[in-house]
């Protein structure tokens, strides 16, 4: 019966990592292209929760079509904030070795779209309606497992096969890993650097839409959702390695594993101290996480 | 009159003016959101000393906030120590943390090292929210700590604790002077110019024998230890803290806004900062929290891009530059386009 239980509790915990694995896959993305944390990466992910929300319930369609909606719309999104105000700030700092000043950017837009939310929408909890999915469960013997989850970890391996194959076998996939391994070097051969910048922020932002599409069958929708999904997020990738997307899958299982397995033994709460324990254990041993390279930027 | 004595006068007059302004500002109300200005403007300018000078993203520092209020408080409140010395106690407690934490994550990059102090900071208040006791500390967990008022004529100086809002302003005042002054001091000192040369060009100061690692650290000590007195001033205004109002990345977060805002690593930057910033997210606090909720946070936010992409390195510099242009009318002197006049000019607004 006890091995039942844990069982139960590993695999809630391996699915609800995926899931933020696939949260912080857009970060670790953005992160290895431009080396600039985006704080504002959470509210993105409320964005996209928000659009799937009310898509769904002035339509009526399955959530799950609400990606074809989102996903390019986010693109856009990131795109153009990229463009608009990330850029001129980039090209400013071109000389600073620690481009910080993009941090306080990316914090103003996290403030400016969560409580834009908050203005338009007000406070309130919202659970997704109609809602097909509403506590489905698959039945494996004794075992229990929830179908919007376990839809939200399929929809993360296959971003993740889909974000390798971009990667590996388009031009512009070749061209953002040659801008990432070194930007100067890239824009000699010809790659203008601010556009891969662009499409790399429009792809990560895009992975934070369909973040939210998969959580909010099974997620409250209310402004400031996003910021336990951006704290989480930077643990998991400095876990993983920032840049490295494995390293955000791995990252992101590890802190789902935690946080199922950790109520067992402890209250809840202690569970989120043993998270930041382990991100800064790692800090302190091993700076680069489990999959980065020893990083010179 | 030469353009430096301008200057100089005009210093004087600032701060003179500030010890005669509840002379004038009788509303307690209105005197309490100076207290809280020069409060926020002398925690970013503590800030400053690491993350302006040393050109590093400190998000972590409301942990020495959150450590100076509970050790004052907690003496206070189990053993009757005064808060004056409840206070150095805090900021000693503090140091060494900061010492404990910057060590490691000062040889971090920009990146890490901002990540790992805010992880900090969220650790720190998870483990007060869980424990009642610290060792022989009372902490109360969640429910925070509550300073019984005395009864009139009871508290004082001593006790820290008074019936008027003019000594915290005053006190406030004087340590808002006095970190302005330190932190002078310091950027003209050679500690002062390890800690530019190393938030530069880290492998060319290390070229010439900077200990940057060792300069940064020093920092960092000096600045959780300046930044964790002005918890107790916080405790000992407010008589209550808890987990969520010291320890929080708001905070932390605010800290560094202020900073970049009015321009890190200068002297007047923090300071104005907190002059530009503070008003802002009060009054529209004011104004907006009934009809618009997060109006006022969707303000602070824009000005926080607007002034990034128009203004990056702050606006102390430009300012200054504009104040320098008004100063050379008023005197004789032409061009007063000198390198680190801008730092003296605006030091006491």
């Amino acid at each position: 019966m006890d091995f039942v239980f844990l069982l139960q509790d590993v695999i809630n915990g391996v699915l609800m990592g995926s899931i933020y694995g696939l949260v912080a896959l857009g970060l670790t993305l953005v992160f290895g292209v431009l080396k600039v944390i985006n704080f504002a990466h959470g509210s993105f992910i409320m964005v996209g929760m928000f659009v799937a929300y009310w898509a769904v319930a002035l339509t009526g369609l399955h959530p799950y079509v609400a990606l074809l909606l989102v996903v390019p719309a986010m693109f856009f999104f990131g795109y153009a904030s990229q463009h608009w105000l990330i850029r001129p700030i980039f090209k400013a700092e071109r000389d600073v070795r620690e481009p910080t000043t993009v941090i306080i950017v990316t914090t103003g837009m996290w403030y400016v779209l969560d409580n834009l939310a908050l203005l338009l929408f007000g406070p309130d909890y919202r659970a997704l309606t109609p809602n097909p999915l509403k506590g489905q469960m698959l039945e494996l013997g004794q075992i229990f497992i929830s179908v919007p989850k376990l839809y939200g970890a399929v929809a993360t391996f296959a971003t993740c096969a889909g974000l390798y194959w971009f990667m590996q076998k388009t031009r512009t996939g070749r061209a953002i890993r040659a801008v990432s391994l070194d930007r100067d070097a890239a824009s000699l051969m010809g790659i203008n650097q601010w556009k891969i910048f662009n499409i790399a922020f429009g792809i990560g932002t895009a992975i934070a839409g369909i973040a939210g599409v998969v959580l909010t069958p099974f997620y409250n929708v209310y402004p400031s959702v996003g910021v336990p999904f951006d704290v989480k997020s930077f643990v998991i990738v400095v876990l993983g390695g920032l840049g490295s997307i494995p390293g955000a899958l791995v990252g992101g299982i590890i802190v789902g594993l935690i946080e199922s397995l950790g109520p067992m033994y402890m209250t809840a709460t202690w569970t989120e101290a043993i998270v930041y324990g382990l991100f800064l254990m790692v800090l302190f041993f091993k700076p680069s996480g489990l999959f980065g390279q020893k990083h010179d930027w | 009159m030469t353009p430096k004595q301008f200057k100089q006068t005009l210093l004087a007059v600032l701060i003179a003016t500030a010890f005669l302004l509840p002379l004038v500002v009788q509303s307690p109300t209105y005197l309490h959101l100076l207290i809280m200005l020069y409060l926020f403007a002398y925690m970013t300018t503590s800030w400053n000393l690491v993350g302006g000078f040393a050109g590093v993203l400190p998000l972590g520092h409301s942990v020495f906030v959150g450590i100076g209020a509970y050790i004052s408080t907690a003496l206070w409140l189990q053993w009757g120590v005064s808060p004056w010395i409840g206070m150095l106690a805090g900021g000693l407690v503090a140091a060494f943390v900061g010492y404990l934490i910057g060590k490691p994550t000062l040889k971090m990059r920009g990146a890490y090292f901002a990540l790992s102090t805010m992880a900090f900071v969220e650790g720190v208040r998870v483990i007060v929210e869980n424990l009642d006791y610290l060792g022989p500390l009372k902490l109360n967990g969640p429910r925070g700590l509550n300073i019984p008022p005395l009864s009139p004529g009871e508290g004082g100086f001593w006790a820290f604790q008074f019936s008027t809002k003019e000594p915290y302003y005053y006190i406030i005042l004087v340590m808002l002077i006095a970190v302005a002054l330190l932190t002078w001091y310091i950027s003209r000192s050679k500690l002062g110019y390890c800690l530019q040369a190393g938030g530069e060009e880290p492998e060319a100061a290390q070229a010439l024998g900077v200990n940057v690692a060792r300069s940064k650290v020093v920092a960092m000590v000096m600045s959780s230890f300046l930044t964790a007195l002005a918890g107790t001033f916080l405790a000992q205004l407010t008589l209550f803290i808890y987990p969520k109002s010291v320890l929080t990345l708001d905070l932390s977060f605010e800290l560094a806004f202020i900073a970049l805002v009015g321009g890190r690593g200068s002297i007047a930057g923090p300071i104005l900062g907190a002059f530009l910033l503070r008003p802002v997210s009060e009054l529209s606090r004011i104004y907006f929290s009934d009809s618009l909720p997060g109006m006022h946070l969707i303000i602070y936010g824009v000005i926080l891009i607007v002034v990034m992409l128009y203004q990056p390195r702050g606006l102390a510099e430009p300012l200054g530059r504009l104040f320098n242009k008004v100063a050379a009318k008023f005197t004789s002197g032409g061009s007063s386009e000198t390198p680190g006049v801008t730092e003296n000019a605006k030091e006491g607004a």
